[in-house]
């Protein structure tokens, strides 16, 4: 069996629609999940331990729950349990956001907890508020920790995308697949999809050593 | 150093805490006159540090009453309940009238030297940035830190990084400074410009209260000096009377050790003298 790479040239199009859509559901998610993460870390750490709870039952739910199951309720349960019509974008969106979310969550915790806890000591005692010691001291420090972890949660995050084709949504891997389907190719298709991935992430990774040397020199 | 009939800058009344099972604090009463300098000294364990925590509530206390200032930042009676329920916006402000300092510095890594004493003024006073930082910069020169305003913590050695602790904490401009073992996490050679600062601090008229193992600077710097034991004041006076005619037995016993370190150390000095 030889390898015929003209299926790749002449589907390009297609190939380029679907790295688009692949990029733009990383991107919009990876933002929706930081805020997600912001705001489920921060009230994990909250004193009220009501709150905390929910945070805690939020990050273990879409922790243990395999994307897969949640992404394939999000869209075909979600609608019948609560009668609302979701479109398969929205689907997606909601499903790979609040996963994400949870990651983030716990890298948020995580980050601020290995403050010392004289760094608190010393902000409280110059008179500052919770959110002056947050905003001004804690979360600084913390996320200059949180770099790596956050890049290596990001870059699976663009990988996991591959999932939404399940819903038909024409990500890349959703296109390889559609391709494959009347090219009889799919050795070649899926190679490439491989290739694209490693081209697109290696620089990221990289990019996040970097960071990561320039964190801990600072501190 | 006294100051003679001057106000009360600090009035701890009843101060009772435990943590878990273990009682640390059984009742202390303390007063600080304006100027004073009182020296709390005790075995590991006795609640020295616990003691500075709950003045400015870093540790809260199970019941008691603490006055700073004249202001009322905590009174709890006896099974819990709180006659003051202050927001905490109130305990706040009355708790930025007491400068605290670490054994362990606890600047902030991610500011300069200067950005760790403006911090409080900018952030919490709300002062305007350049006139902090024209504070900032002598409340440093006094600390005899005038080069090394712009530098990050890690640059700075563990006697400069303890000076800009104590500028940090002035430049709230507190009616009572609190030391927490300000020395004992330096190399021995640093402890000196340390207490040096703080001689300095004393005669210049701040109140302070100090937790230390060093028995010499206490006789030296402190106008009182109190034991604790086992979460109890045994003894409380004048450093000549504590330290030198110790009464009580466990107060004796342990000036006795620091007796003890210090006569091993006498053939060291003798050398020297010769």
């Amino acid at each position: 069996m030889s390898f015929d790479f003209s299926v790749i040239t002449q589907n390009a199009p297609l190939l380029w629609q679907g790295f688009l859509i692949t990029v733009y559901y990383t991107v919009i998610t990876i933002v929706a999940g930081m805020i997600i993460g912001l705001v489920v870390g921060l009230i994990q750490l909250t004193p009220y331990r009501l709150l905390a709870w929910l945070g805690r039952v939020y990050v273990e739910f879409f922790r243990n729950i395999p994307l897969l199951v949640i992404l394939l309720w999000t869209y075909y349960a979600l609608p019948i349990f609560m009668g609302l019509n979701i479109t398969k974008g929205w689907a997606g969106f909601v499903a790979l956001s609040c996963y994400v979310g949870a990651f983030y969550a716990e890298i948020l915790r995580a980050g601020v907890q290995s403050i010392e806890p004289g760094q608190t000591d010393a902000a409280t005692a110059i008179g500052m508020s919770y959110s002056q010691r947050m905003r001004r001291i804690i979360l600084p420090q913390a996320f200059r920790r949180m770099v790596p972890p956050l890049a290596g949660q990001s870059i699976i995050q663009m990988k996991n995308t591959t999932l939404l084709s399940i819903i038909t949504v024409p990500d890349l891997l959703y296109q390889a697949s559609y391709i494959s389907s009347f090219t009889y190719r799919p050795m070649e298709i899926y190679t490439a999809i491989g290739i694209i991935y490693v081209v697109v992430l290696t620089p990221l990774t990289l990019l996040a050593r970097r960071l990561e040397k320039r964190g801990g020199l600072s501190l | 150093m006294k100051r003679e009939g001057s106000e009360t800058v600090l009035a701890l009344e009843g101060i009772h805490k435990r943590f878990g099972d273990r009682p640390v604090l059984r009742g202390i009463d303390l007063t600080v006159k304006a100027g004073e300098v009182v020296v709390l000294i005790g075995a590991s364990g006795s609640g020295k540090t616990s003691l500075l925590r709950c003045i400015n509530l870093l540790n809260i206390p199970d019941q008691g009453r603490i006055t700073i200032a004249g202001e009322p930042i905590f009174d709890v009676e006896e099974g819990g309940r709180d006659r003051l329920k202050l927001p905490p916006r109130q305990v706040n402000r009355i708790r930025a009238k007491t400068g605290m300092v670490f054994q362990q510095f606890n600047l902030f890594p991610h500011m300069t030297a200067l950005g760790n004493v403006i911090e409080g003024p900018v952030i919490v006073q709300g002062i305007d940035r350049a006139a902090a930082e024209k504070r900032g910069c002598e409340l440093l020169d006094q600390m005899g830190l005038a080069d090394h305003r712009h530098k990050h913590p890690a640059q700075l050695s563990g006697g400069q990084q303890q000076r800009v602790a104590i500028a940090r904490a002035l430049a709230m401009n507190p009616a009572v400074m609190l030391f927490d073992e300000p020395t004992s996490a330096l190399d021995p050679e640093l402890v000196g410009e340390v207490l040096k600062a703080m001689l300095a601090l004393a005669r210049s008229g701040m109140t302070m209260v100090v937790v230390t193992h060093e028995l010499g600077f206490a006789f030296e710097i402190a106008d009182r000096v109190v034991f604790l034991d086992e979460g109890i004041v045994v003894a409380d006076g004048a450093p000549k009377d504590v330290l030198l005619k110790p009464e009580h037995p466990r107060l004796k016993a342990f000036v006795g050790r620091f007796h003890e370190t210090a006569d091993m150390l006498r053939p060291f000095l003798e050398a020297a003298q010769r």
